[in-house]
């Protein structure tokens, strides 16, 4: 009986039926910023912070090396004036995912938690920056627009 | 100074009744996911169903004026989707077959590409890049049907559109049948385009 399941559920996939259950209804930002909020690094010296972000459970964003020329990367920026310059980020790579629908087609994405390593060089002082990360996310089925979330550090040069 | 002061309120408070309007609009018009009873399967509930699907007017790659009102008569498919939507690129080769299979019959597909990227035409360099590459998947999927650029200026009438790909079927006098959130089936949607058709 279980096997005979199977053989269904696969025999669905092949023909390109999606498994529907368990959709996620999306209230939220997909991606979340976890730590560090605070941060201290020598002044006028580059310096590498880890940032760690958490995806919502059901999602993935795509890598900052997406395997399709459409696809949107996700990003990791610091705007100009904020006494805090990026001077290289540094992703992780992503992992092969395909969807159920599409086996052949392989994505590079991220799923659960992912870090960036962000060089940065501060001036001098504390400075509250809002840097940003832009990322497209999706589930199964179903893809959510571009959005980009505040990321917030407070960055002490010393 | 007092009268730009009071320009810029003016201007602050009716920008900001216009957002509202919007997001009640949206409010008004977004489906939701139902646990159907007999099946207990997830399916797509739109309160625009048994309704006339609103009226639009959008520009094609050429920069043409498309307008719904010019498809009465004809069963259409309103399929929003977007050049980075993966789901979307599963569906379309479906939606190319089927409009192929089914066009003798007064079917047509309208294909309105989302980028919700926050792009409008005052960036022109953005705009173009957007044009450029939507006119490229176009062209890469084969897609026969008029793909209609900047459907995001429609989207609080359709619901929001937070998800992609959403396709809503219209029968001949423009009433809409059914809506479809997500990738579904080939199977689903063809059983939807041939209730649009009234067959």
């Amino acid at each position: 009986m279980a096997a005979g399941l199977a053989l269904t559920l696969g025999a669905l996939i092949a023909l390109g039926q999606v498994d529907s259950t368990s959709r996620l209804v999306l209230n939220g930002s997909a991606v979340e910023y976890l730590f560090p909020e605070q941060v201290t690094v020598a002044a006028g010296k580059a310096s590498d912070v880890v940032l760690h972000f958490r995806i919502t459970q059901g999602l993935h964003i795509n890598s900052h090396t997406p395997k399709d020329e459409y696809l949107i990367p996700t990003t990791f920026s610091i705007p100009d004036g904020l006494g805090v310059k990026l001077e290289e980020a540094s992703y992780p790579a992503g992992t092969e995912f395909a969807l159920p629908a599409d086996p052949a087609t392989k994505l590079s994405v991220y799923t659960d938690e992912f870090v960036i390593q962000a060089r940065i060089v501060a001036e001098p002082g504390n400075h509250l920056v809002e840097a940003k990360l832009h990322f497209q996310a999706c589930d199964k089925n179903v893809c959510y627009p571009p959005k980009t979330i505040p990321v917030a550090i407070d960055v002490i040069g010393n | 100074m007092i009268l730009s002061t009071f320009a810029w309120a003016g201007w602050a408070n009716f920008e900001y009744r216009k957002q509202a309007a919007e997001r009640l609009l949206a409010a008004a018009a977004k489906g939701e996911l139902v646990v159907d009873a007999a099946t207990g399967a997830e399916k797509y509930e739109s309160p625009l169903t048994g309704k006339a699907a609103p009226a639009f007017e959008l520009e094609d790659l050429s920069g043409n004026k498309v307008s719904l009102a010019s498809y009465k008569g004809k069963a259409v498919l309103v399929n929003f989707w977007a050049t980075w939507c993966a789901p979307c690129k599963i569906e379309t080769p479906w939606l190319v077959e089927l409009r192929n299979q089914y066009a003798a019959q007064g079917f047509e597909i309208l294909g309105i590409s989302t980028e919700s990227d926050g792009v409008g035409k005052d960036d022109q360099a953005a705009w173009d890049k957007d044009k450029a590459a939507i006119a490229k998947s176009v062209q890469q999927m084969h897609m026969p049907y008029p793909v209609l650029i900047d459907g995001d200026s429609i989207s609080q009438q359709y619901g929001g559109l937070d998800e992609l790909p959403t396709s809503f079927f219209l029968d001949r006098n423009g009433t809409v049948v059914a809506a479809q959130l997500g990738l579904t089936s080939k199977s689903d949607i063809e059983s939807n385009i041939k209730k649009a058709l009234g067959n």
